[in-house]
């Protein structure tokens, strides 16, 4: 019985943001993670901060999604607060214990790196919940083309990330059930140290390494009878088109990135 | 009327293979191999482990060149680097494990991946895969991850994927050995019904003699040579053949054979359920 | 009751929106010396059964017992019971890691406790159990045999703790004929004549039904029914209903009945078929 695996993070939908081109995402992401790092004051953080949560309304993504991405984070952030709070000194003097004070600069200089890194985690985030982990290896494939010219077979590679992906579910499930039937034979995976734990391993990565390779020999062989050729031209199914609003939609990110860095915000 | 006489799909003449580094095993895994496959015919390979009818399969559709002999697949020769692409289109294949024939994420996108490789445009890629999807009742599963889809499930949708290249001829090999009762009956249906209604040819490998009743012909395979070549009620039936080469009739051959010798005079050519039934319901006398 | 279950219930990702009760509530029992058979269809929820009876799952509510105790989450305890309770999963040969024979049927009693000298006799007593012959055979690489050895050696890697119980998930999967009747016939002598407790989790009944005492259904989590083989076998109806098949040699026999011929149903095997078959026409004729 397999359970749904929600592999990276991808919430299915069809919003706008859904239904973009990924090889956009991906740069208007670059571009909105420059402009992140090129403001200098909060306030530009906090509009950036407000236009991501309004894309995340735009995307129809629950909330507590937003909250489940924002918690590996959590205790850096804290700690990054704490720190800032503590040992930057500047400005008016907010709090005073004994000798030890909490300055305005430190909340300030705190406060916009918790900002900036929350936000980017959010925008990150948003493009994760929003393409499949396949659209995005498509996507970032197209960027290794060039990479042909000094013999990098980004085709290939592509499908190699692909055939990856496809498989990821499958092999937690098998290295799942192997585990269960070493673990009947009395193995230990849980105690004993680093050398010993490691030691054990073997009867779990044998297997998994002589089952990949079997299924290595068996996929390769069910795909050259459908007439897969190292080289030859393919087509796609879905052809990731840029549209006319995908283009808007970077032409903006740009020029927002233009107007900050002009005017220093 | 004029009667058409069908055409030849797959022919293979003196086919010798043999696997590169054998040893002092010199034993080839074909031996000569003549065969002919026409349209719509469904025809059951049966062997032994080791018989050679993997060997057999995977030559018939060029995944091995033969090392005498040739192979024609609609007249074009496997060997014919140029026209492969043709070979594979017209002969598709289909695998035992399951999971390891499924090359993308979701199901439509695997269905895609034949058409993908004929550089077909993506608006008839699209059409083919919906059609296809519909005939076969896998409508409602293309946007699932193979990993969620049952055994059965996921040979219809490989079985899906060939049939979407419009093959003449699709190759299986034990295609229903690790599915439950269920998935085996919808993989044998399946092919059944594309076999009858489309004329599509079948070369069907197994060693399950239930799945070989059914079939137009089958062929046996014994050390890389055909031994016996006939209707199944002549091959089923034959269990002093079928026990020298390590397999089994059906259930009722191998209950009326067990019959015969306690005396009891039956009809040779039993292999049903119904017909060992009708045979005991006359009256019979025990000698 | 020597191994069962007291209102087992598991269930996946329990209190989240994926979760799904695989199994509802089982009660059953099984005596010591006894062969079972438990079946279903896919997804009904036997496998996961099966893994809560020597201590791989933990109940979400309800016990597994074992010998008069409930098995619980405790380490030293656990591994008692696997050194008790032998449980060989489908396509078996898969788990296989080691260099030599050897090593891999070792490889469960040397994590089990057993003592090294002893081993070397366990391992030697399991091949020749299986069927195989010690001498060539230990000190070859695994990867090495045909599938028939390998699927005998994987069995031997269970045998070689010298369990009380051996519990099977489709032991018979991907073997040819003649590999299913060996395979049958073994299980068969390890009950009669080693009383061990066996388990056997299938979809095929044929030729096994007949070799078993007590027959378990489960159908989506459920324990539809539970008792004596012959009992259950009989209730051809609900059998059909849950989608489950009689053995071949059971569809003749019941058809010849349903003709009007004076057979006996209680049919599991084709010699037991072949046996009433030849009855029948002698009476007819006497």
């Amino acid at each position: 019985m397999s359970r749904s695996i929600i592999l990276g993070h991808y919430l299915p939908g069809n919003s706008v943001i859904h239904q973009m081109n990924p090889r956009i995402k991906v740069l208007v992401l670059i571009i909105i993670l420059t402009m992140l790092f090129a403001f200098k004051s909060i306030p530009g953080l906090l509009a950036m901060l407000l236009a991501i949560l309004l894309l995340f309304a735009a995307a129809r993504i629950p909330f507590r999604y937003l909250l489940k991405g924002l918690r590996p984070i959590l205790y850096i952030a804290l700690f990054a607060l704490i720190i800032f709070l503590f040992f930057t000194k500047g400005g008016v003097v907010l709090v005073r214990l004994g000798s030890v004070t909490v300055e305005s600069d430190g909340l300030e200089e705190g406060l916009f790196v918790i900002i900036r890194l929350v936000t980017l985690v959010l925008f990150s985030l948003l493009l994760t919940l929003t393409t499949t982990p396949l659209s995005l290896t498509h996507g970032l494939g197209y960027f290794l083309k060039p990479l042909g010219r000094i013999g990098l077979p980004a085709e290939e590679v592509v499908m190699i990330m692909a055939i990856a992906l496809r498989f990821i579910p499958t092999l937690i499930e098998e290295s799942q059930r192997l585990m269960r039937a070493q673990v009947s034979r009395g193995a230990d995976f849980e105690s004993g140290s680093v050398f010993r734990k490691a030691k054990n391993l073997a009867p779990l990565i044998v297997p998994l390494f002589v089952s990949a390779f079997r299924r290595a020999d068996e996929l390769a062989l069910a795909m050259e009878a459908r007439g897969y050729r190292l080289g030859a031209k393919r087509t796609r199914l879905y052809e990731d088109l840029i549209k006319m609003q995908d283009w808007f939609v970077l032409l903006t990110a740009l020029l927002l990135l233009a107007a900050v860095l002009y005017t220093n915000i | 009327m004029a009667v058409l006489k069908a055409e030849t799909i797959i022919e293979a003449k003196a086919l010798y293979y043999s696997y590169a580094g054998e040893g002092e095993d010199s034993s080839p895994a074909l031996n000569g191999v003549d065969l002919k496959v026409d349209q719509g015919e469904y025809l059951a390979l049966l062997g032994a482990n080791g018989s050679g009818k993997t060997t057999l399969l995977k030559l018939l559709n060029a995944l091995l060149m033969p090392s005498q002999g040739e192979v024609l697949v609609k007249g074009i020769s496997t060997v014919e680097a140029q026209k492969l692409e043709l070979v594979r289109q017209a002969c598709g294949m289909i695998f035992q494990n399951p999971d390891n024939q499924i090359v993308a994420t979701t199901v439509e996108e695997d269905i895609a991946f034949g058409l993908e490789n004929l550089a077909l445009p993506s608006q008839e890629i699209r059409r083919r895969v919906d059609a296809v999807a519909g005939r076969l009742g896998l409508t409602h599963l293309l946007q699932h991850p193979p990993h969620l889809l049952s055994g059965g499930e996921k040979q219809r949708t490989a079985i899906a994927g060939i049939l979407a290249m419009q093959p003449a001829c699709i190759l299986m090999d034990e295609p229903t050995a690790m599915l439950d009762p269920f998935g085996r009956f919808e993989v044998l249906k399946t092919v059944k019904d594309l076999n009858k209604a489309e004329s599509l040819a079948v070369v069907h490998v197994t060693h399950n003699p239930a799945e070989a009743v059914e079939a137009d012909r089958i062929v046996v395979l014994e050390r890389g040579r055909i031994v016996a070549d006939g209707k199944p009620e002549e091959i089923l039936t034959d269990l002093k053949l079928l026990h020298k080469l390590g397999l089994q009739g059906t259930v009722a051959a191998e209950l009326a054979d067990l019959l015969r010798q306690e005396g009891l005079i039956l009809p040779a050519a039993i292999m049903r359920n119904q017909e060992l039934v009708e045979s005991l319901c006359l009256s019979e006398q025990i000698s | 009751m020597f191994i069962g279950t007291d209102k087992l219930t598991h269930t996946y990702m329990p209190g989240t929106p994926f979760a799904s009760a695989a199994l509802k509530s089982i009660s059953f029992s099984l005596g010591r010396g006894s062969f079972t058979l438990l079946i279903g269809p896919s997804g009904s929820g036997k496998t996961t059964l099966i893994q809560h009876l020597n201590g791989l799952l933990k109940p979400t509510s309800g016990k597994v017992y074992f010998d008069g105790q409930s098995i619980g989450p405790d380490k030293s305890a656990l591994l008692s019971v696997r050194r008790r309770i032998g449980l060989l999963f489908q396509m078996p040969e898969d788990q296989f890691f080691s260099e030599t024979v050897f090593d891999e049927i070792a490889y469960a009693p040397r994590n089990l406790g057993l003592a090294e000298n002893e081993i070397e006799e366990s391992v030697i007593k399991a091949v020749e159990r299986v069927g195989l012959r010690p001498k060539n055979l230990l000190g070859r690489h695994p990867f090495q045999l045909s599938a028939g050895q390998k699927r005998r050696v994987a069995f031997a890697a269970v045998l070689s703790i010298e369990p009380e119980v051996l519990i099977l998930d489709e032991p018979a999967a991907g073997l040819d004929p003649s590999g299913k009747l060996m395979l049958f016939d073994l299980l068969s002598r390890l009950n009669r004549t080693e009383k061990i407790t066996i388990l056997v989790s299938t979809h095929h009944l044929d030729e096994i039904a007949a070799l078993a005492d007590n027959l378990l259904v489960l159908n989506g989590g459920r324990l539809e029914m539970a008792g004596k083989a012959r009992e259950i076998l009989a209730r051809r109806a609900e059998l059909q209903d849950l989608g489950l098949a009689l053995p071949q040699v059971t569809e003749i026999m019941d058809e010849l009945a349903a003709r009007g011929l004076p057979v006996s149903t209680d049919i599991y095997s084709l010699s037991a078929a072949s046996k009433e078959i030849i009855r029948l026409k002698r009476a007819d004729q006497g």
